[in-house]
C-alpha cells in the first residue's frame, strides 16, 4: 500500500514536471506559477464533482459531473488562467522579471483562494472526492488504489510519448533555438511570443491534468497543499534528471520523490520534533541542487532535441580539421 | 531579373536627441550585391535594423518585393524572404551544427503543435526528404564532419561559415550581411567573398555592410555610401573613388585631427 501511494504520487508529479520542463527546459523561462495551475486543476475538479456544499462550508458550483469529464473541464479553466498570465509575462519579460511576475501571479491566486471563502472555502479547503468510480468499478478500497495507480501510470506514459514526440520534433527544436538566441530566431522568421506561448499553454494543460489526478489521489485540497516551496522540489527533480530531456525529467521525479521519502523515513527522527524530517528534506533538496549544478549540470540525461543526434562531445573534436584555419582551406578546391 | 527588390524612401530614426538616420533613400536591384559603407556612426547598422524590423523608423517607407514592410515585426519580415545577420555570429550554441541549419531552413509548417502530435510521422518524412539538401549545404561550407558538434563549440571562423550555411538553408530572396568580415583571416575572407558572389549568382540579392573596402570593391556591383545618417553617394565602386564627398567622409576625420 505504501509503495502504491509513493508511485502514484511520483507519477502525478512527473506529469506536472513534464509540463514545467517544456517552459523551463525548452524555452528557458523560470516559471513560479506552475504549482498554481496544479492547484487550480485540483480545486476545479473537486467543485465539479463533490456536489453542493453543506453549510457552513461554501464553494462555487458544487456539481456532480463524472470525474474524467470534470478533469477536462477543470483543465480548460487552467489553460484559460495560463493564457492570461502567459500573455502578460511572456510578451517582453525574461529571466528574473519573468520569474517575479509569475511569482506575483501565483501569490495573488493563493491569497484570493485563501481569503475569499465563497470560492474554494478558504483555508479549510475542499474534501470529499474519495475514490471516484469505486462503486461503479466494484472494487475494494485497496483494489481501487491499485487500479488508480495503473491509470495514472498509463496517463503518464501517454503524456511522455506526446511530450517526447514534441521534444524531438521541429517544434521542440525551434523552441530551443528561441531559448538560445531570441533575436537570431526572430531573424529566421520565428514569432518569439507565439512560440513560447504555445509551449506555455501546453505545459499548463499538463499541470492542470496533474492537478485533476492529484485531487482524487489525496481526496482533499486546501492552501497548505500547494505552498510555493513544493515547486522547488519539482525544479530539483528536473535538474537531477536532465533539463530538456523528457525521459530524464521522469527519472528525476522518481529519484527525488522516492529517494527523499525513503531517506527521511529511515533517518532517526526525534519524537519530540515532528518537523525534523520535512525540514531535513528541504535542506537535502537544497544540497542536491548545489551538488548537481557543481558536478553534473546537464543532469542524468542530457538534452537531446530533434533533427540529428546531439553531440556527446564537450568540445570540438580535435581530429576534425578546422576549415576556418588557413591550413585547412589550402586544400579546398 | 533587373527589378527593384528593396526600396528605402526618406527613412529617419533618432535615439533620444541623436539622429542616427536622416532622410535615407536608396534602392537595390534584384540579383545584385550592394555594398553599404561609411565611417563608424554613419547609420549603416541602424538602416539594417530598420529594414529587418529590429527597429521602428520615425519616418519613411520601406518596400520589399512590392510589399510595404515599414514597422513590421522582424519575424514577419523574415517570413517574406528577407534574412539578416548580426555583426557577431549568432548561432544557437547548444543546438548542433545540423540542428542550427535545420532551424534556419525555416520550414514553419513543420513546427505546428497539433500537427506534430497527430501527424508526427509525416513531419519526420518531410524532414528526411529535406536532408539531402541540408547535407549538401553543410558540405559546401565544410561543416559536414562537424554536424553533431554543438554550435557553441565551433571556432570563430567556423561560426562565420555556419552563418552562411544557415542563410543558404533559409534560401531568402534578400540577405543583409552585417560586417561578415569581422575577425576573419584573409583565407577565410576569400572563401566568404566567394560565398557572397555565389548567392548573387544563384539569384539572391545581397546587401553587405562592411568596412573592408578591398572586399567591397571585389564583390559588389554597386555601393551606397553613408555619412552622419545620410546617403551621400550611390554607384559602382569605381565611380566613387573621385567623389569628393566620399573622400571627405572617409578621410575628413583624419584631416580634422590635424
Amino acid at each position: 500500500m505504501y509503495w502504491i501511494s509513493v508511485i502514484t504520487e511520483s507519477a502525478i508529479f512527473a506529469i506536472l514536471a513534464l509540463g514545467l520542463d517544456m517552459v523551463w527546459g525548452w524555452c528557458g523561462d523560470f516559471d513560479l506559477a506552475f504549482y498554481g495551475y496544479l492547484a487550480l486543476g485540483s480545486y476545479m475538479t473537486m467543485v465539479l464533482t463533490i456536489g453542493k456544499p453543506t453549510p457552513p462550508t461554501e464553494y462555487i458550483l458544487g456539481l456532480t459531473l463524472p470525474y474524467p469529464l470534470a478533469i477536462v473541464v477543470a483543465d480548460v479553466l487552467v489553460v484559460a488562467l495560463a493564457a492570461i498570465i502567459g500573455a502578460v509575462a511572456l510578451r517582453n519579460l525574461r529571466e528574473i522579471y519573468f520569474a517575479v511576475t509569475t511569482l506575483g501571479a501565483v501569490s495573488a491566486l493563493y491569497l484570493i483562494v485563501e481569503i475569499y471563502t465563497p470560492l474554494f472555502d478558504g483555508y479549510n479547503g475542499l474534501f470529499g472526492l474519495i475514490n471516484p468510480g469505486q462503486s461503479a468499478l466494484n472494487l475494494t478500497y485497496n483494489g481501487y488504489r491499485q487500479v488508480f495507480m495503473v491509470i495514472v501510470l498509463v496517463i503518464l506514459a501517454l503524456t511522455y510519448l506526446v511530450v517526447q514526440r514534441l521534444s524531438k520534433s521541429p517544434f521542440g527544436r525551434m523552441l530551443r533555438a528561441v531559448r538560445e538566441d531570441e533575436r537570431a530566431a526572430a531573424a529566421y522568421g520565428r514569432g518569439i511570443f507565439f512560440a513560447k506561448y504555445r509551449a506555455y499553454l501546453f505545459g499548463a494543460a499538463l499541470a492542470g491534468l496533474a492537478g485533476g489526478l492529484f485531487a482524487a489521489y489525496i481526496s482533499a485540497f486546501n492552501p497548505s497543499a500547494w505552498t510555493p516551496q513544493e515547486l522547488l522540489v519539482i525544479y530539483a527533480a528536473i535538474l537531477v534528471g536532465g533539463r530538456g530531456n523528457p525521459r530524464g525529467v521522469i527519472v528525476g521525479v522518481f529519484v527525488v520523490y522516492i529517494g527523499f521519502i525513503e531517506l527521511t523515513r529511515y533517518l532517526p527522527s526525534p519524537a519530540s520534533r515532528p518537523e525534523f524530517a520535512p525540514a531535513l528534506r528541504q535542506v537535502l533538496i537544497g544540497l542536491l541542487i548545489i551538488l548537481m549544478l557543481r558536478f553534473r549540470p546537464a543532469g542524468i540525461f542530457a538534452e537531446r532535441s530533434g533533427g540529428g543526434r546531439a553531440s556527446r562531445a564537450e568540445g570540438p573534436d580535435p581530429a576534425v580539421p578546422d576549415p576556418a584555419q588557413p591550413a585547412g582551406l589550402g586544400a579546398d578546391s | 531579373m533587373n527589378g527593384e527588390i528593396l526600396r528605402i524612401e526618406n527613412l529617419s530614426k533618432s535615439f533620444g536627441g541623436v539622429t542616427a538616420v536622416r532622410g535615407c533613400t536608396f534602392s537595390v536591384t534584384q540579383g545584385t550585391v550592394l555594398g553599404l559603407i561609411g565611417p563608424n556612426g554613419a547609420g549603416k547598422s541602424t538602416v539594417v535594423d530598420l529594414v529587418s524590423g529590429f527597429g521602428r523608423p520615425d519616418a519613411g517607407r520601406i518596400t520589399f518585393a512590392g510589399t510595404q514592410i515599414t514597422g513590421r515585426r522582424p519575424d514577419a519580415i523574415a517570413r517574406l524572404g528577407l534574412i539578416r545577420t548580426f555583426q557577431t555570429p549568432r548561432e544557437w550554441p547548444r543546438l548542433t551544427v545540423l540542428q542550427n541549419v535545420l532551424v534556419a531552413r525555416c520550414a514553419y509548417s513543420r513546427e505546428a503543435l497539433l500537427r506534430t502530435i497527430v501527424r508526427g510521422r509525416s513531419i519526420r518524412r518531410d524532414e528526411l526528404a529535406d536532408q539531402i539538401k541540408v547535407m549538401e549545404i553543410l558540405d559546401r561550407y565544410q561543416l559536414a564532419d562537424l554536424r553533431d558538434i554543438k554550435a557553441g563549440d565551433l571556432s570563430g571562423g567556423q561560426k562565420r561559415l555556419l552563418e552562411f550555411a544557415r542563410i543558404a538553408a533559409a534560401d531568402p530572396s534578400l540577405v543583409i550581411l552585417d560586417e561578415p568580415m569581422g575577425g576573419v583571416n584573409p583565407v577565410l575572407g576569400t572563401r566568404i567573398g566567394e560565398a557572397v558572389r555565389q548567392f548573387a549568382d544563384d539569384g539572391h540579392t545581397v546587401i553587405v555592410v562592411e568596412h573592408n573596402l578591398p572586399f567591397i570593391e571585389r564583390i559588389c556591383d554597386e555601393v551606397v555610401v553613408m555619412d552622419t545618417g545620410e546617403v551621400i553617394a550611390q554607384g559602382p565602386f569605381d565611380s566613387l573613388r573621385d567623389n569628393p564627398r566620399v573622400v571627405d567622409a572617409y578621410l575628413g576625420m583624419d584631416q580634422s585631427h590635424d
